[in-house]
């Protein structure tokens, strides 16, 4: 796998993206024209979370109107402009922004990122932020069509060791004030369990609650500790204990039972939808779409490369503003490890890989990639084939990630 | 150079005392390099020698010095002070008239100077003992000096007192040497006799044999017999080490240096040898020497099972440079072909294992050192047993014996106590003690040798705070009751982790070590048992449970290379291990047979 550094200064995505979709690309089978996707980071959030490691900084308000410069700066590198028929606001937290950044924000964007009709635009959201009427009016006000609400719980004990600001109560106020504000917006919650001290009794509840507040898209995560944050030092100093691999999984099983029997299909390890509300961006991710990504830390796709800008927010801004690449590195997949990643993304999603299809776009059969590991995979009943589809079983969802590290070979 | 201008000299000394800087002093001191070319032990070439520190080969160099308008040759071997290459002490000592005994001033008498002293005498050599690092702030030179009275028998009004770091009392000590070292004796005109007490593999020369002549005259040109193997070379070149390769046109009796014959393999110049002219042969060869025993072997094996030829290799390769290691095919279910080497001791392993692995970039699977064995069988035969597997079962041992070896400690006299019951716990046989003087004592054990090479240099330290030394000789095999322990993963023995321990502690061994492989050994999709046996009786077990749970649910911002890379990390460990039927065991669990023996 090729996998460089970059450091001189050359607008290397540009370079990149010229090189990739250009006309000479054809053969790649990737033009500006395919790629309908793309992601903004905003790295900006009021505290750091305890076992958040994205790339953000905290308490920085003064940073954002640099930030907006660069991600202009970013943008302006662009040699076409896209028609999107996703859009992603991630973060960090976008609300951190006042009504005027994100006002400016989305300016900068559309200016560059044309929208199709009937484009789905997300934007994530703190509940805290939105109990804000100038903040919701804001967002009324953009093309936001999708509003991921970082719920996490809606036990208090919970949300305390998680450091999150908003109080259940306030949740419920969130929604009914979104539903007023916008009666089209789908509202999506991001939850998370197996936190410290979190019983099964309070994770059904909190997916009880969720569900009487009828949103149209939930997430459900389990807590990892990644080096580097708070979590991780506390785990290793006994202050924090992770709970039993059992009741983790239990919970596992108890949200996607839970969510389901109301009514949500499961449509992809975490995540689960009203029919007709599935996340339309994070299925280009699964389906092996390009999408272009801006902002500190943020990944994109784009005719087989798979770059990362720089994580540091401060080295990001420096970059942008200095006219240098924000790519920290970047890896043209050839058409293995294309045809690999598209295999273990593609087993993400409950309905799996369709077998000929794969063969025929990728020229590569999963037997050949899997070798052996298939055929022991589908033997102790992680994997299954069904209908020319090969998927994951409800056993294999334990271990996806065992099974993911074998398509990657 | 007539003989009596000649003195041929070695610096012997426990390890770190200052052999090596003190080495650096007299090249310095007689002009042989110039402060420009100086650089700290500047004997010490070998890349492994500048990493550790240490001196792990023997160095020799020819140095000129005048004393009252007499020009002499001082031939001086430096020599290593570790345990583990003892033997190039010995080898070197034969090669001359004198030597020095360095002391450090503040740790005074250690278990490597006495074992070097009594060599020295042994060798019948002059012997100056020598006090080096004076200028430490703290040093303890009467004491010293009253250690090396009562525990080597040397005359303290004898010893000089150096600083090998600043040079200080060094002129002294030179011409302690030519006034004290007796002259070589030989006569340059009598038959040929060259004692060949040393050999190097040169890329670009071949082999580099090192000679002290004893008598006669070696020149170029000249057809020369190595009197045991037989064979004759012509001689190509011949020189002195100054402290570079310098060739001349003979070396007389007395002398020491090296020859070139074109000879490519190292296997071909026995150490020990003796060299003398074809055409007028000397009657009797000189007394060779005893060839380094090897006290510990282990299993090396590729990881990736194709690298078995480049390992073969790579093994061939060292053993051009360092004859004092062995290795002989091997094969185990559990690891596949390999080798089975011996060595020395645990550092000369180590470097072994270094040197593969950094010269020739091949990643191993090694297995846990053991010692030599010796089995008689009921039938009456008497077996080597260099390797667990070789043992047989139990109904056809008559008799199961282990190499014993006599150690010597030198410790603080407030730790006898911590050693004695460390010696104990070793199955150690109590010998002596002799107080050094108020503070040290000296205590001598038998131990097995099995109990001694892998850690026990360690625990003393630590029991010792650092102050205590020891020092081991191999002498002979002891009958006693051990067992073959071995390993089942998922009910299948795993050849390569079978150990031999004494009956008496193979319960708590067993225990201990399953609990070690539950560690190592990551959990699978299955349950894994994990068992001790001693023949079919299971003495310890231990279950790894299967892994259930292994997903990471969020696979954020689209951020796919980096999830991947984790994997990739994890593969990255994954590199070392080795399949055993559906179970991948680390390179890791392979060692911990040796980390299990103690730490329970
Ligand atoms: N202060 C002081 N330090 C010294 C003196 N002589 C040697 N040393 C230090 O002692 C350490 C060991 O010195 P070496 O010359 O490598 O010792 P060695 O006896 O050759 O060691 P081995 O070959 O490994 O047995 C080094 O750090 C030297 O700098 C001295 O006279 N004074
Ligand atoms: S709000 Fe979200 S992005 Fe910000 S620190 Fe907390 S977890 Fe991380
Ligand atoms: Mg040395």
């Amino acid at each position: 796998m090729q996998s460089t550094k970059t450091s001189e200064p050359i607008r290397l995505k540009d370079a990149l993206l010229r090189s990739r979709c250009g006309a000479g690309a054809v053969g790649i089978g990737f033009t500006p024209q395919t790629v309908r996707s793309a992601y903004v980071h905003v790295p900006f959030c009021r505290h750091r979370c305890g076992y958040c490691d994205f790339a953000l900084v905290a308490g920085r308000g003064d940073l954002v109107e640099a930030y907006l410069e660069g991600v202009a700066a970013e943008l302006a590198e662009l040699p076409w402009s896209f028609e999107l028929d996703t859009l992603y606001v991630g973060g960090g937290t976008p609300t951190f922004l006042s009504p005027g950044q994100l006002r400016r924000l989305f300016a900068l964007l559309t200016d560059r990122l044309a929208l199709r009709r009937g484009a789905e635009v997300t934007i994530e959201a703190n509940p805290a932020d939105l109990l804000d009427a100038r903040k919701r009016a804001a967002l009324a006000d953009l093309p936001v069509t999708r509003i991921s609400l970082g719920v996490q719980s809606l036990d208090p004990a919970v949300l305390k060791t998680l450091e999150r600001d908003h109080r259940p109560a306030e949740i419920h106020e969130v929604f009914a004030a979104l539903r007023a504000a916008r009666s089209d917006w789908q509202l999506a919650c991001d939850l998370i369990f197996a936190v410290p001290g979190q019983t099964i009794a309070s994770w059904q509840n909190t997916l009880q609650g969720v569900i009487a507040l009828q949103p149209d898209h939930v997430s459900a995560y389990g807590l990892t500790f990644e080096k580097g944050t708070a979590f991780w030092s506390r785990r290793r100093r006994g202050v924090l204990t992770e709970l039993p691999e059992d009741e983790q999984l239990r919970m596992y099983d108890v949200a996607i039972d839970r969510l389901t029997a109301a009514g949500f299909e499961h449509y992809e390890i975490s995540n689960l939808a009203r029919p007709g509300c599935r996340s339309r961006h994070n299925l280009a991710y699964w389906t092996f779409q390009p999408y272009l990504a801006f902002g500190p830390g943020a990944a994109w796709f784009v005719g087989g490369v798979r770059g990362t800008n720089h994580r540091s927010v401060f080295t990001w801004l420096k970059r942008v503003h200095a006219g240098v690449s924000p790519v920290a590195e970047f890896e043209i997949l050839d058409a293995e490890q294309q045809a690999r990643d598209r295999l273990w993304l593609g087993l993400r999603l409950r309905e799996g890989v369709e077998l000929e299809t794969f063969r025929q776009e990728t020229g590569f059969c999963v037997d050949e990639l899997l070798g052996a590991r298939l055929r022991e995979h589908v033997q102790q009943g992680r994997l299954t084939v069904c209908d020319g589809r090969l998927m994951l079983t409800r056993e294999g969802l334990h271990v996806a990630d065992s099974v993911f590290a074998d398509c990657v070979g | 150079m007539k003989t009596e201008q000649i003195r041929n000299f070695c610096i012997v000394a426990h390890i770190d005392h200052g052999k090596s800087t003190l080495a650096d002093q007299f090249l310095l001191k007689t002009g042989a390099i110039s402060e420009r070319e100086f650089r700290e032990q500047l004997l010490d070439d070998l890349d492994i020698e500048r990493d550790r520190g240490i001196t792990i080969k023997a160095q020799t160099v020819a140095l000129r010095y005048a004393l009252d308008g007499v020009e002499y040759e001082l031939n001086l071997i430096d020599t290593p002070g570790h345990v583990d290459f003892h033997y190039e002490v010995s080898r070197s000592l034969a090669a001359c008239e004198g030597a020095l005994l360095l002391v450090d001033a503040f740790q005074g008498v250690q278990a490597q100077t006495v074992a070097n002293a009594y060599a020295a005498v042994e060798a019948d050599l002059t012997i100056i003992p020598v006090l080096n690092k004076i200028d430490l702030p703290v040093t303890r030179i009467d004491e010293v000096l009253e250690e090396i009275e009562t525990v080597l028998g040397l005359d303290p009004s004898e010893a000089l007192l150096v600083s090998a770091k600043t040079g200080q009392g060094v002129d002294a000590l030179l011409q302690a040497i030519v006034k004290r070292v007796p002259p070589p004796q030989g006569r340059p005109d009598a038959p040929l006799r060259a004692l060949v007490f040393d050999s190097k593999y040169d890329a670009y020369r071949g082999v580099i044999t090192y000679v002290r002549v004893k008598e006669g005259t070696l020149q170029k040109g000249q057809r020369i017999r190595f009197m045991k193997s037989g064979t004759e070379h012509e001689v190509l070149e011949l020189g002195q080490f100054r402290p570079g390769m310098v060739a001349c046109d003979r070396l007389t009796a007395g002398q020491v240096g090296y020859v070139l014959t074109g000879i490519k393999e190292l296997g071909q110049v026995h150490v020990g040898d003796t060299l003398t002219d074809a055409a007028r042969p000397a009657r009797v060869a000189l007394p060779g020497y005893k060839k380094p025993q090897q006290m510990v072997f282990c299993g090396m094996f590729p990881t990736n099972s194709t690298d078995f030829e480049k390992l073969r290799d790579a093994l061939q390769k060292l053993s051009l440079n360092d004859s004092s290691f062995t290795f002989q095919p091997e094969t185990s279910d559990a690891l596949g072909f390999g080798f089975r080497c011996g060595f020395l001791g645990m550092l000369h392993m180590e470097i072994v294992q270094q040197r593969l692995e950094r010269e020739a970039g091949i990643d191993l699977v090694q297995t846990a050192p053991n010692v030599t064995y010796e089995i008689l069988t009921r039938t009456g035969e008497v077996l080597r047993i260099d390797n667990p597997q070789q043992v047989p079962d139990a109904g056809q041992i008559a008799e199961f014996r282990e190499p014993i070896a006599r150690v010597t400690f030198i410790v603080p006299a407030g730790n006898i106590g911590t050693v004695m019951q460390l010696c104990e716990d070793r199955r150690g046989v109590y010998r002596s003690t002799e107080y050094l003087g108020p503070e040290r004592a000296q205590i001598v054990y038998e131990l097995p040798l099995a109990e001694i090479v892998y850690d026990l240099h360690d625990k003393l330290k630590s029991a010792t705070r650092g102050y205590g030394t020891m020092d081991y000789e191999v002498i002979g095999f002891r009958p006693a009751d051990l067992v073959k322990m071995d390993i089942l993963v998922k009910g299948r023995r795993v050849d390569a982790l079978s150990t031999i321990v004494h009956r008496s502690v193979a319960e708590r061994r067993g225990r201990a070590l399953v609990k070690r492989l539950k560690k190592e050994i990551a959990r699978h999709q299955f349950e894994i048992a994990l068992q001790a046996a001693i023949g079919s009786r299971v003495i310890a077990r231990e279950t790894i449970s299967a892994l259930r749970k292994n997903v990471t649910a969020k696979c954020y911002g689209g951020d796919i290379t980096r999830k991947r890379k984790l994997w990739a990390k994890q593969r990255e460990g994954k590199k070392r291990m080795k399949q055993f039927g559906e179970v991948e065991i680390p390179q890791k669990a392979f060692l911990a047979v040796l980390e299990a023996g103690q730490d329970d």
